[in-house]
């Protein structure tokens, strides 16, 4: 089943080690982000990458929620995810490695629990990658209801996934 | 069936992202290695883990490998590698992470071909981290040849420790 605009979000249990800004460096206990309980009421922004520290997702994709989150806030978004089929200490690291402190939640869908759930599930053990990963996407999820969702094409290019287009759909 | 000391160690696909000395923050491109291909006349000390940036793994396991590399490379040993089944931009990544620059090769099997031909995946982890893991382990080849295996049977590092290695080699 594909996510669709109009339906609920599919309640999901992910991973993230929550930053802390006393021990930057540290290596917290992971927590546990379900789906439903944490976009309740809220307007939060998901983004599926294909994989952590890769280039497209490093150079083009994610920097730019990073630097513009604070426009996002301005339109009303709560709570922005970053989710990949990576687990949540690589997520943590690219986090950390790309300053992101606590103005995107790093998360791991390394059991692929959203891929099935949402159908952007994508095998890139053809590319050496592994078959659990997520395709490029970017959603808007208002109070558990999609209100947004793109797909990449082309999961190594990022247009209506970017921070334009969600920004522009907000 | 896991591989034993004398076994021919298994010819598998790894990959890898070279280190670039003059563009290190680079992303390069993936390289494959091909175990027997890289691994024959050499020795080769391969250490496996779990997972990159894991407390454990980050915190005794690879650094011991780092603090004892003139060591390894003194008892005659050719490559030193560290090998999960993260893929090869995160084990770039924490290579990077840990400053290993080249001296110690970060390969990837991110497909398990290495996992499967050694029969020495972890069992389930538990939710959170995928279900598909190297144990922890080290082992020493040399010209293809298993002379040394130590898996840890708990978590924590003993057998597949760089101390351990070196007492084998």
């Amino acid at each position: 089943m594909a996510l669709t605009v109009g339906e609920a979000f599919p309640q999901v249990q992910l991973k993230y080690i929550p930053y802390d800004a006393a021990a930057a460096d540290g290596c917290a206990a992971p927590q546990v982000l379900d789906t439903k309980a944490a976009f309740a009421g809220k307007t939060v922004v998901v983004v599926g990458v294909p994989g952590a520290f890769t280039p497209t997702c490093s150079v083009q994709h994610i920097p730019a929620y990073v630097s513009r989150a604070p426009e996002l806030r301005a339109k009303g978004v709560d709570l922005i995810v970053c989710v990949s089929g990576n687990d949540f200490f690589v997520m943590s690291a690219w986090g950390k490695s790309m300053g992101v402190q606590d103005a995107i939640v790093m998360a791991g869908d390394a059991n692929g629990d959203l891929g099935r759930a949402t159908g952007l599930a994508l095998d890139l053990a053809a590319v050496g990658l592994g078959a659990v990963r997520l395709t490029r996407f970017a959603a808007i999820v208002r109070d558990g209801t999609v209100a947004y969702v793109e797909t990449e094409d082309d999961p190594t290019q990022v247009t209506v996934s970017g921070v334009d287009s969600v920004l522009a759909a907000l | 069936m896991a591989i034993e000391v004398g076994d021919t160690f298994p010819n598998a696909v790894l990959s890898y992202i070279p280190y670039d000395a003059a563009n290190p923050d680079a992303c390069g491109l993936t390289q494959q290695l091909k175990t027997h291909d890289a691994f024959r006349g050499k020795k080769v000390v391969l250490f496996a883990v779990p997972g990159a940036f894991t407390p454990t793994c980050s915190e005794s396991h690879m650094p011991g490998y780092i603090a004892h590399l003139d060591d390894l490379k003194s008892k005659g040993v050719d490559i030193v590698a560290c090998v999960a089944t993260n893929d090869q931009f995160v084990m770039s990544a924490w290579g990077k992470a840990n400053k290993v620059k080249d001296d110690i090769l970060m390969l990837s099997d991110a497909n398990g071909e290495l996992g499967s031909a050694i029969g020495l995946f972890k069992g389930d982890q538990g939710p959170g981290v995928g279900p598909r893991r190297l144990a922890r382990f080290a082992v020493i080849i040399d010209d293809l040849k298993v002379v040394y295996l130590g898996v840890e049977t708990a978590r924590g590092v003993s057998v597949s420790g760089a101390p351990a290695v070196l007492a084998k080699l």
